[in-house]
């Protein structure tokens, strides 16, 4: 084969250049994609000549490193310049011819013409171009879903919250409504009766004994009324303040105001708050809620034995459980349980039983968004279990 | 602490000796460009290479775009390194943009630095009144279109070369490893904070030996370019090499390492 005539007829540019980026060998192809003449280009023009600077800076930048340090570069895209001034795009690969000491001697290049290549790229290139777009807009598009969907889950929560709120509140004042027409409507009703008894009797002593009576119905209903008042302070009470409330300090509190009942009644109390010793929690309620747990403990003692009252507290299930056992008389649950925490309920017949103390404190318990359950035996004991606050 | 920045800037360090030469690549290289340098100084120095953070190894993702809009965030590097190797009187011998990264280390911590080896330094590529230095806004353009056209070159053409084989670099070609094979986005965004920057005024605050190696021939930084350096900074010495091309350490690396030893003789 003729290489002479193979190196002139091949269907690519070739050109051989010196280290120094001195052209000294092309081939026709080359020539004529670039428009000049052999004597314009051998031994003239260098590889950098035909590159535009922003070229250049990418040849000495990053192609010659490359090309100097591996021997060889492929597929790089440079513009190049016909004589004339028009670029046209190329692929260059590149490889460096060293002699057996490793002395660099010239440097072969091949340059491909790629100019519909090239228009296809663009396409491709604007196409990506617009794909990213597309892509930043939906990921924007999804961020902005994504946060509302958020807003939406909270205003979702807050109705829960509310929504529990307003069932609690129905309760409430369906509990009241109850209270109103049978605690209230019993006293009335007697004092109806008193009235009739007071105005057909003529005798003095008799009127004198039935207006007594009527007294006592009046303070009582005044009690009620004024306990009925206290509840619905408790219930209406949207702000509730929260304190850091240590359960021996008001446990201690509870116990001094108790102080005669106890010494009278020779009961043994004890507390044990070691496993939740603190709790955020309405001081004021709590000290009620301890009140009222430990005096109707006490005045529901079991007459025979000396009443053993104990007081503690647990954490079950990330939650601070209050816990009140007594050994006294217990409640008929299945009698009496569905009405034990109704106001003016009393199941025993014992002097002081005025019913009140429980339902204002489920009526605490509940508005700090806790629950109270009890077990019982009659003539066993009573335990309270009083979940203070649902964990969230 | 340590781990994490030689993971962030690829830290390479060996050699005992306590003299220290610290290199730095230049705009769209990495540490393998001083493979035919440091050969030559291993035995009498503590050879430390890095790549700047979005070139060669170093770790991407610690490319913040807003630390690095200006050639202060890798020059704090280069301080934060040398601070936690416990470097002292280092020789930092920088390329190209790397040069001006070097000038702004030397600026804010002095007595890091003895001596600083700038090959083809250029304080501003960008042509501004009366001063010359050899490419318009348009010509950087074009730089950009060119780093974006070579992209898919870059994930595959570029030969493989790694570090390791400094006495046998014959070898190099047949490692896999990735050369100037960085992320595009920071390719772009690192042109355009090297070439379009400007830190002619830092020269005149550097205080420390300088040595400026200039190729006769360099269409990046001209020999005029060189001498403005040479002028502003008050205790350099410039050498001109008669060699072509940007990376005279590549392309004539003898050159400049008899430049270089002279220096430090």
């Amino acid at each position: 084969m003729d290489y002479k005539e193979f190196y002139n007829t091949f269907p690519s540019g070739f050109f051989s250049s010196l280290p120094n980026g001195t052209i000294i060998e092309a081939n026709k192809n080359f020539l004529e994609l670039t428009n000049y003449s052999r004597e314009e280009v051998i031994g003239k023009k260098k590889f950098t000549d035909f590159l535009s600077l922003g070229g250049k800076i990418y040849f000495e930048n990053v192609f010659a490193p490359a090309l100097k340090l591996s021997g060889a570069i492929e597929e790089v895209n440079f513009n190049f310049t016909k004589k004339g001034g028009t670029k046209f795009p190329v692929l260059v690969n590149s490889v460096e011819i060293k002699d057996i000491s490793g002395t660099h001697l010239y440097t072969h290049s091949v340059v491909f013409n790629i100019a519909q290549r090239k228009q296809y790229e663009q396409e491709l290139l604007k196409s990506k171009k617009y794909a990213n777009e597309i892509s930043n807009r939906l990921t924007a598009v999804n961020k902005e879903l994504r946060s509302r969907t958020k807003l939406i889950s909270k205003q979702k929560l807050q109705l829960e919250e509310f929504n529990q709120h307003l069932e609690n509140k129905n309760r409430q004042l369906s509990s009241f409504a109850h209270i109103a027409s049978h605690n209230l409507r019993a006293p009335v009703s007697n004092l109806l009766v008193l009235k009739d008894f007071y105005k057909e009797n003529t005798d003095l002593k008799d009127k004198a004994m039935l207006f007594s009576k009527v007294e006592i119905v009046i303070d009582r209903l005044n009690e009620t009324l004024n306990e009925l008042i206290e509840s619905l302070k408790i219930q209406g009470n949207k702000n509730i303040m929260y304190n850091a409330v240590t359960f021996d300090t008001v446990f201690a509190k509870t116990l001094a105001i108790l102080d005669i009942q106890i010494l009278d009644s020779k009961a043994v109390v004890t507390s044990n708050f070691c496993e939740a010793p603190t709790i955020e929690y309405p001081k004021l309620y709590m000290e009620s809620i301890l009140l009222n747990l430990l005096s109707n403990s006490i005045r529901y003692r079991a007459p025979d034995r000396i009443a053993q009252i104990h007081f503690r507290t647990e954490i079950i299930n990330n939650e601070i459980i209050l816990i009140a056992t007594d050994n006294g008389l217990g409640i008929d649950l299945k009698k009496y349980g569905h009405k034990l925490f109704g106001l003016n309920n009393t199941f025993h017949r014992h002097p002081d039983s005025k019913g009140v103390g429980l339902f204002m404190t489920k009526t605490q318990i509940e508005a700090v968004g806790g629950s109270v359950t009890v077990e019982s035996e009659v003539d066993k004991g009573t335990t309270f279990k009083i979940i203070l606050k649902k964990h969230k | 602490m340590l781990e994490k920045l030689i993971k962030k800037n690829n830290v390479t360090i060996y050699g005992t000796s306590s003299k220290v030469m610290f290199f730095v690549h230049g705009y769209g290289c990495d540490q393998n460009m001083w493979r035919f340098i440091t050969p030559h100084f291993k035995d009498s120095y503590k050879i430390v290479l890095i790549d700047l953070v979005g070139s060669g190894k170093s770790d991407e993702n610690a490319y913040n775009y807003d630390k690095y809009n200006s050639l202060k965030g890798h020059a704090d590097d280069i301080i934060n390194i040398c601070d936690a190797l416990n470097l002292q009187d280092v020789c930092i011998v920088a390329h190209s943009v790397s040069a001006m990264i070097a000038t702004l280390a030397a600026v804010k911590r002095p007595v890091l630095f003895k001596k600083i080896i700038m090959i083809g330094p250029s304080p501003r590529y960008i042509n501004d009144a009366d001063y010359f230095g050899g490419f318009s806004q348009k010509d950087i353009d074009e730089l950009l279109e060119t780093l974006d056209s070579n992209y898919l070159g870059w994930s595959s053409a570029m030969a493989p070369v790694i570090m390791g084989n400094l006495d046998r670099p014959e070898l190099a070609a047949e490692l896999e490893a990735s050369f100037c094979q960085n992320n595009p986005e920071i390719a772009t965004h690192f042109a355009k904070v090297t070439f379009l920057g400007d830190n002619r005024n830092d020269l005149k605050k550097l205080s420390t030996d300088t040595l400026i190696i200039q190729s006769k021939t360099d269409a990046i930084a001209s020999i005029e370019v060189g001498q403005f350096v040479n002028n502003n900074i008050s205790n350099s010495k410039l050498v001109v090499l008669e060699t072509i091309g940007h990376c005279p350490h590549l392309s004539a690396p003898n050159k400049t390492i008899e430049a270089i030893k002279n220096y430090l003789m």
